[in-house]
């Protein structure tokens, strides 16, 4: 049974702490784990690799190329089953470690060239195109899985997620994404921060920005693949852009905005999941956990807004 | 079934009309908002479109329930107030904490969606039926539409259109000369006020058959489809338009006959309407640019077919014209030296034929006549023309026959007799060969 039925807010805080010590030290195994504790450990894995991800995504402005992947990865999670020479008609959004690594791969790489080319070769405007590829892409998904599977429910799965049907397996492909994550961020830290600044200098330097742009897409296509069965692929986004302009609005340095938007995000997501569960243990109201995570990070959002506000109107600094 | 039982049976024809009413506001405006490089506003403001539909279907369910009219009209509404919150958000993101356009649009669909999640989900348990509801606005449910829809979305659709007549010069002036708009006094601030009010407007209306997730394709995708075949904004507008309205009709009728030509059951379901309209519309989009006449592959692709032809002619007459003048030569000869395929060799000879360049004087072999003989000279002309311009320019004389080979099919013959006056009509080229003089000075 889940040993935090019933928990008020701070009793499933402490009641965290204490069966995480336990994990920890080893005498609670990973199958053990309660739902509750699967949704806060993927939810912080999840707003990790996101705030890691998305810092730069918001600095080099391809936040909305960005949404754009979180829509194709449907396609290449289909794509990659056929790949695999799986029959379509089993198809599941259940997904190992193969088939995430080659639908990140067809997901980033796909969306990525074909935007390029449409505005390159027809000469269309950069956003018309991201919105003629997702749309396109992420339809065809749709009808793809519909016809073969004839489960209707497939699509809203992916778009919405469903934070309560996290299996503790399911966690360990976060883990690994967010490993992954952090060691090419980590690695390539200077690197990344060059070429989001100053895109001509890295170039004379030798480093190509397209390959870092489409590093950074891979990543991203990957992080989203990972995440959308817990949180679903548009609250993802809020992962990827809300914690970092809060925290952009607190500070000005990237190595701050990284640690600030890691903090709001993992703060968020747990305070989220416990709230959750207050709620359900005290007014009996079952509340979307991811959904409730996100109107937090919201809440933060517009909180950071009204100190940055206050701070400018303090200090009378003028913008930039 | 056939295509006017799509129009005539009472089930099929609500949905058909509505969403074919929908996708032809959605492409208007969508033709604005391309002209305006916003294209993605759309996306955004569609998500923000979902909690006002999510709070207006459980406070109408609990006002009036049961009442259809009463259902989309509120959700109507509802939709278009937390719509137009999601642009009052976005425009203050960005003006007054100067984020960037792009993350703008990204937080606030995001947020607003989860919101959106989060009002719903605390009725899902409880009121099943109208999560239900809530729930087809996803991806569009145009199935369960009945005439009131027609009128209501009509009514709506006819509103948007007059609209769009009335303000058009003021539309299009101040989209194209801002500053001449300017001097004129024209109303841009309460012009610019009516496109957003549209934008939103076709949103909301949009939603109910093509689903919030993938609104922002109705917007863009018929203006990107027709923007290569129009050069003024009416026609743009009418064009953009009929495509919305054909994909509409397209999106419907294989939603519901797709999938009978994959299973020969009975039972079969029917795909989404939404994400088949918007790949109806996306397949129409990817035709227009392949085949537009300007940036198209397919245009591309037969202009440099043709170039590359006339190459292989010019290079083909001017071996010819180096066997000499009425000099009849073999098939098996010109196979010998140039290595080419027989079809390009049948193809190059038709088209010769044709023009009249060449004549057959026996079987397999052929002759140039007095036309075709003037022709390749003057290619050869062109070509040590060209040599002993660039010598003249400096160049040393054994570097200069590649560019000549390239310029010979590109000179034009003005520019070839401004060489010759500039050369002051040259006997020899830099290789020591006569340079073929033109006709009128033979």
């Amino acid at each position: 049974m889940n040993p935090y039925w019933g928990t008020s807010f701070f009793e499933f805080i402490v009641l965290f702490f204490n069966r995480m010590s336990q994990w920890v030290f080893g005498s609670l195994t990973l199958n053990e784990l309660a739902s509750d504790e699967v949704q806060v450990l993927a939810l912080i894995c999840i707003a990790f690799s996101g705030a890691l991800v998305g810092c730069f995504l918001v600095l080099k402005r391809m936040t909305m190329l960005a949404n754009s992947l979180s829509h194709t990865i449907l396609l290449g999670i289909v794509g990659s089953y056929l790949l695999l020479f799986h029959s379509l008609n089993t198809f599941q959004l259940d997904i190992d470690l193969k088939i995430l690594l080659i639908a990140s791969l067809l997901t980033g790489l796909i969306t990525t060239v074909l935007t390029q080319f449409l505005t390159q070769v027809f000469r269309l405007q950069e956003d018309a195109s991201i919105g003629l590829v997702f749309t396109t892409l992420f339809a065809l998904g749709i009808v793809l899985v519909t016809l073969f599977t004839r489960n209707m429910h497939i699509g809203t799965e992916v778009v919405m997620g469903n934070v309560d049907a996290l299996h503790p397996n399911d966690l360990k492909m976060v883990f690994y994404i967010g490993l992954v994550n952090i060691g090419i961020i980590g690695l390539l830290f200077k690197e990344f921060k060059l070429i989001s600044f100053d895109p001509a200098l890295a170039k004379a330097i030798g480093f190509s920005p397209q390959f870092f742009s489409y590093l950074l897409m891979v990543l991203t296509a990957a992080t989203a693949i990972a995440a959308f069965r817990a949180v679903g692929v548009l609250l993802f986004l809020a992962f990827i852009t809300a914690p970092v302009l809060s925290a952009r609005l607190l500070t000005d340095r990237l190595e701050k905005v990284i640690i600030y938007a890691l903090l709001i995000g993992i703060g968020a997501s747990f305070f989220g999941v416990a709230l959750s569960r207050h709620i359900l243990s005290s007014f009996q109201i079952p509340l979307s956990t991811a959904g409730l995570v996100v109107t937090l990070l919201g809440f933060l959002f517009v909180l950071s807004i009204l100190i940055h506000l206050g701070k400018r109107r303090f200090f009378k600094t003028k913008l930039p | 079934m056939a295509v006017w039982h799509y129009f005539s049976d009472p089930v099929l024809r609500a949905p058909t009309i509505a969403s074919m009413l929908m996708c032809l506001s959605a492409s208007l405006i969508g033709v604005l908002v391309f002209i305006r490089k916003r294209s993605l506003l759309g996306e955004a403001l569609s998500h923000s479109a979902y909690p006002g539909v999510v709070c207006s279907v459980i406070l109408v369910s609990l006002l009036f329930p049961f009442s259809e009219q009463w259902l989309s009209i509120g959700i109507l509404i509802g939709a278009f107030i937390s719509s137009l919150l999601g642009l009052f958000m976005i425009d203050g993101l960005e003006k007054r904490l100067r984020i960037k356009n792009d993350a703008a649009l990204c937080v606030v669909l995001s947020l607003m969606f989860g919101l959106g999640i989060l009002i719903a989900s605390r009725i899902q348990v409880t009121h099943a039926l109208w999560y239900k509801q809530i729930q087809s606005f996803l991806f569009g449910q145009a199935a369960t539409m009945t005439d009131i829809h027609i009128l209501i979305y009509g009514l709506l659709t006819a509103a948007t259109l007059l609209v769009m007549i009335f303000c058009f010069r003021f539309i299009e002036l101040i989209h194209f000369d801002r500053e001449l708009a300017q001097s004129l006094k024209a109303p841009i601030r309460s012009i610019e006020g009516i496109v957003f009010f549209l934008l939103v407007l076709a949103i909301v209306i949009g939603i109910r058959c093509v689903g919030v997730v993938l609104m922002s394709a109705m917007l863009i995708t018929p203006a990107v489809a027709a923007r290569p075949f129009v050069n003024k904004l009416s026609h743009f507008f009418i064009l953009s338009a009929l495509i919305g309205m054909i994909s509409g009709f397209m999106g419907n009728y294989f939603s519901s006959e797709l999938p009978s030509w994959f299973w020969h059951s009975t039972a079969s379901i029917s795909l989404p309407t939404g994400p088949m309209i918007v790949l109806s519309a996306s397949t129409i989009c990817l035709f227009s640019l392949l085949f537009s006449p300007q940036n198209g592959l397919f245009n591309h692709w037969i202009l440099q077919g043709r170039f590359l032809f006339r190459c292989k002619k010019e290079n083909f007459l001017k071996l010819l014209w180096k066997q000499g003048h009425e000099a009849s030569w073999t098939l098996a000869f010109i196979r010998e030296k140039t290595h080419m395929s027989w079809l390009l060799l049948v193809l190059l000879l038709m088209n010769l034929k044709i023009e009249g360049l060449i004549k057959k004087t026996g079987k397999h072999t052929y002759i140039l006549n007095e036309q075709g003989w003037l022709a390749a000279s003057r290619l050869v002309r062109v070509h040590r023309l060209w040599e002993a311009y660039l010598v003249h320019m400096g160049q040393r004389a054994e570097k200069v026959h590649k560019s000549a080979e390239e310029m010979e099919h590109i000179i034009t013959p003005e520019l070839e007799k401004e060489l010759l006056i500039l050369l002051n009509y040259p006997v020899l080229d830099p290789h020591q060969q006569p340079i073929p003089k033109p006709k009128e000075n033979l």
